[in-house]
């Protein structure tokens, strides 16, 4: 076997550790030699506390267990998001990790809700949804392995503490032979023969030469953005939020099985429950509010009582023009930026590190195999953005300037089209790569207030009665299923209870 | 939507007829055929991939009937021999290749394997493509479902495969009338009636152009260009003609380079169809017919000669108007593109059928699609051109030498990097396809998942010991094509009772 690939991961956090741990975990011993090189001093950002189903598998190929990572990262189920006051003000829709309803006759289930509503039946396509619905009644439960079943019909994520999830796979990472080294980068030098990077140079003095060059830095992008000078592209005409005040509560109220988006005068506010807390976050438009109100609206909408001063975050949409350049990859923030409104950081950071794994290079780097990630990473952050941009401009909202500036920017054709054939006839485009899939675009387009006009005629093939039947055995099916779904809470607390949350019951008798 | 016209013939109107009447004539939607002369010939066959089923699912036709009143055959995959003059012949089938070991694809361990000295050719992993060269049917069971997705494509003859979906169309309400194009009178936004000669003016909300390359109203009326895809295809003519029936039968189609073109022999039961495509400037139509048959090895019967230009209209879908088959897109006859185009272009004008006749916003999603799938399956053809290994010869040496369209480069630099394929949006073909074709003609990767370097070479060598020693007792057990059309499609006159 040739001599190890040295890969030099600059930074920690959850995109450096996710990475440390996918190559020393996810690849066959031998084959990889990694550092990791990080500084206590350097805080990290970690906003991405909520996630989307796609991180159980990442957590399942390197070989995590569920319920320990789950206790050591104070970690919930997370079955969907909640949107509150996006579209118009005093609405609610949530966008969950499901499906609405069944297929019938190979037509989409939401377009035979289309025509019942057209037809002037009144409903929430919510109800058609069984995360929604366990949603909404703080229940939760796996999804069962019996394929056809309405109870296998979803997925899952979690909300955890990104600190701690780090932290998890630094234990995780350096038990499997992963070097750590604790150090500040002072200086990076290039190969002068063809520009790649040759090692950086710590505070201490150590020069850490490498092969491949993993770039988890950050905003502050060290090896992409300022040693190789790769530019950034800049998204924020559609995406205006360039700043964000953080802060934990207690907990308070109900443990609830999904994340809370609340839109406001210049932004949104996030709310993530876990154990032990609950994270809150505004994520706002400098152009349309002062730090000082941003925070003091924050403070001012806290389920319990504020643990600590808002802490402040700055950055700006969108990403680097290449993530893969020489041998430099920049994974997590230093590829780009995009804001956690649905829980896309952590997933990015993924899709990065599993086509990497997939287009992993020998120590000579071919290009093909840089431009192939770099077409792959292209596609999944244009068609997240997209979809980002879809909550802002998909707005009724008179009340504030952010969102009339929102709803009458110009925003890409693709989107544009997108929108009209949904009005249109609820048409809603596949596509082969890209995250959201047409029931995320189903949830948001009605949740935010645009309705079909028409409908898939084919659906006029099955009679009007049956569909109603349809219908209505669907949504009892779906209640009657969420009835036998436990508490989230009580479920949390019996498979993966933090040990400083464990019921005193459980306690004493452990 | 009360009323929809098709303008045109043969496959593309039958088909395109049948499928818009079952979807939709329950609710009320006339769909009436103007049927111009036809343009088949008595020697053309039609290739179906093996999703050719689904697409006789949407139509409620039965293959079997299909295969049965059409002397069809299956087709487990093409074989192409002299594409090269040093390399060997190989067999694309609709499978894959080998099983993953240590979650790593196959093909890099093969890969690793070749770079050491192994000489076992790709193909004899797939079990499709061992089925194929014996003539035998994959009859999938609980070993082979784990390691192979090998499916069948068919061999159908044209007139009577046309025959008998007009038939099903006219039954199921379809109405239809033949003769000559008469008048079209057009507006702003398309179409607004047709007429035969010396019929009368037929309205519609929507109209199917399906007369083939002449493109009757997309092309002539609308005026869509059709961009010209010649420079990757050296060919301009194509002839067909027949064969007698091969003994035993094959289970694939065999494709086979000359000196100015490829001939291909697709097998039915009770003739060869032959077809031919070439370029005229190096080889006259006398001449062809003349080499046809020494390039086959066999007697052949009448020859029909029509031109053929590759390309496509980049609005299929224009105003009240969407073409479908070679209106809208020409491929050579080669992967079985025309059928396949064909089956994209209906199932997307059923998923798509227009909710309103003012506002046909559906023609946007629907031109993309067809775009996308157009030049993906046309990226495919163009690889064997490409990739020819037949050198000093001025035909195959323009086609090695002329650069392929950009997607395709960057695939092919993707796939000679690391064995690794780019799959794009709207694809016909997957991975093993492509696979497939591009190492059979000599596309050898120079790199590989460095991953596959941990595993032990002894473990690598049982592995596929085991793989080939499954596929070699597999298809010793396996039915020859002929008996199993014989017991699930038996033709009319063999039929027991």
């Amino acid at each position: 076997m040739p001599a190890p690939l040295k890969v030099v991961i600059v930074g920690g956090g959850t995109s450096g550790w996710m990475s440390a741990a996918a190559l020393v975990a996810g690849l066959p011993p031998g084959l990889c030699e990694v550092r990791l090189v990080e500084s206590d001093e350097i805080g990290i950002v970690g906003v991405g506390e909520a996630t989307l189903p796609q991180i159980k598998d990442f957590n399942d190929h390197i070989g995590v267990d569920e319920a320990d990572f789950m206790r050591q990262t104070q970690a919930t189920f997370k079955l969907g998001i909640e949107f509150v006051d996006w579209g118009f003000k005093g609405s609610s829709y949530i966008h969950p990790f499901g499906v609405h309803g069944k297929p019938l006759g190979g037509v989409p289930f939401y377009q035979y809700w289309a025509k019942a509503r057209l037809n002037g039946r009144v409903d929430d396509l919510g109800d058609y949804s069984l995360p929604i619905v366990a949603s909404r009644q703080n229940r939760f439960a796996f999804p069962s392995t019996d394929e056809d079943g309405l109870s296998s019909n979803f997925a899952y994520a979690y909300h955890f503490d990104a600190h701690l999830y780090a932290r998890f796979l630094r234990g995780f990472a350096e038990a499997r032979g992963l070097r750590r080294t604790e150090g500040r980068i002072v200086d990076v030098t290039l190969k002068p023969e063809d520009g790649h990077i040759a090692s950086i140079r710590l505070e201490s003095g150590e020069v850490i030469a490498g092969d491949l060059f993993i770039d988890c830095s950050g905003f502050r992008s060290l090896l992409m953005g300022q040693a190789l000078g790769v530019g950034y592209e800049d998204w924020t005409p559609w995406l205006p939020c360039d700043r964000a005040y953080a802060v934990p509560c207690e907990r308070a109220g109900a443990l609830t099985p999904y994340t809370r988006s609340t839109a406001r005068e210049a932004g949104w506010q996030w709310r993530i429950p876990l154990q032990h807390r609950t994270g809150n976050g505004y994520v706002y438009s400098s152009r349309f509010i002062s730090d000082d109100e941003a925070a003091a609206t924050l403070l001012a909408n806290l389920d319990g009582e504020a643990q600590g001063d808002p802490r402040p975050l700055r950055f700006q949409a969108g990403r680097r023009e290449t993530s893969w350049s020489r041998n430099c990859i920049a994974i997590g923030l230093a590829s780009g930026f995009l804001e956690p409104l649905e829980s896309t950081s952590i997933y990015l950071i993924q899709v990065a590190i599993t086509n990497l794994l997939k287009l992993l290079p020998g120590r000579a780097i071919d290009p093909a195999l840089v431009s192939e990630f770099n077409r792959l990473i292209d596609v999944e952050y244009g068609r997240v953005r997209d979809f980002l941009i879809l909550h802002y401009h998909l707005n009724g909202r008179d009340d504030a300037p952010l969102w009339r500036y929102c709803r009458e920017m110009p925003v890409p054709d693709s989107l544009t089209s997108r929108m009209a054939l949904f009005e249109h006839r609820g048409h809603i485009a596949k596509y082969k790569d890209g995250l959201f899939q047409p029931p995320s675009w189903l949830a948001v387009f009605v949740g935010q207030g645009l309705l079909p006009a028409g409908y898939d005629p084919l659906v006029d093939n099955v009679p009007q009665e049956h569909i109603l039947r349809e219908l209505d055995q669907f949504r009892a099916d779906v209640a009657q299923t969420v009835e036998a779904m436990r508490d989230h809470g009580g479920f949390v607390a019996d498979f993966c209870a933090a040990p400083a949350n464990r019921p005193l019951s459980s306690r004493v008798a452990s | 939507m009360r009323n929809v016209v098709i303008v045109g013939r043969d496959a593309a109107a039958w088909l395109t007829a049948l499928g818009l009447k079952r979807a939709f004539g329950r609710q009320g939607v006339n769909v009436t055929v103007l049927e111009l002369p036809s343009m088949v010939r008595s020697a053309d066959v039609l290739v179906g991939l093996p999703t050719l089923e689904g697409l006789h699912r949407l139509l409620g036709l039965d293959t079997d009937d299909m295969l049965a009143a059409t002397a069809g055959a299956y087709a487990l995959g093409q074989q192409f021999a002299n594409w090269s003059q040093a390399r060997p012949p190989f067999v694309h089938a609709y499978d894959t290749h080998g099983a993953p070991i240590h979650r790593i694809d196959f093909l890099q361990h093969w890969l690793k394997a070749r770079s050491e000295g192994m000489n076992v050719p790709l193909e004899e992993f797939s079990l499709g493509a061992a089925a194929a060269k014996h003539g035998r049917f994959v009859v999938h069971g609980d070993a082979t479902s784990g390691f192979s997705k090998a499916r069948a494509g068919y061999h159908l003859d044209a007139s009577a495969y046309i025959r008998l979906v007009r038939q099903k169309a006219i039954e199921l309400g379809v109405q239809r009338q033949a003769g000559t194009l008469g008048e079209v009178v057009r507006s702003d936004s398309g179409i607004v009636s047709v007429s035969l000669a010396g019929g009368e003016p037929l309205a519609a909300d929507l109209f199917v152009d399906a007369s083939g390359v002449d493109a009757v109203l997309i092309g002539k009326v609308l005026e869509q260009p059709l961009e010209s895809w010649s420079p990757w295809f050296g060919c301009d003519r194509v002839l067909v003609t027949s064969g007698p029936k091969l003994n035993p039968l094959p289970a694939m189609s065999r494709i086979s380079g000359f000196k100015a073109g490829w001939i291909g022999m697709f097998p039915l039961r009770d003739r060869t169809p032959v077809v031919a495509a070439y370029d005229s400037r190096r080889i006259s139509d006398a001449e062809m017919l003349q080499s046809a048959s020494v390039l086959c090895g066999m007697r052949l019967g009448d020859a029909f000669v029509a031109p053929c230009e590759p390309g496509m209209r980049s609005a299929p879908w224009t105003g009240n108007c969407v073409a479908i088959g070679e209106a809208a897109v020409v491929l050579e006859p080669l992967d079985a593109a025309s059928l396949h185009m064909i089956h994209v272009g209906l199932s997307h004008l059923i998923t798509l059928f227009p909710v309103s006749a003012e506002a046909m916003l559906e023609a946007e999603p629907f031109n993309t699609s067809m775009q996308n799938h157009a030049r993906n399956l046309r990226d495919f053809q163009i690889v064997h051109y490409r990739l020819n290994g037949r050198l000093d010869e001025p035909f195959w040496d323009r086609a090695r030498e002329t650069p392929p369209p950009p997607e395709l480069a960057a695939k092919l630099d993707l796939f000679a990097a690391r064995g690794a394929v780019a799959l794009y949006d709207d694809e016909t073909f997957q991975e093993e396809n492509w696979a497939s074709v591009l190492i059979g003609h000599g596309l050898i990767p120079r790199g590989y998942d460095p991953q596959v370097d941990t595993l032990a070479p002894d473990e690598l060598i049982a592995a596929f010991q085991r793989m080939l020693g499954f596929i070699a007792s597999t298809v010793r057990d396996m039915p020859s094509v002929e008996a199993q059309l014989e017991l699930f499609a038996p033709l009319p006159s063999n039929a027991s009772f």
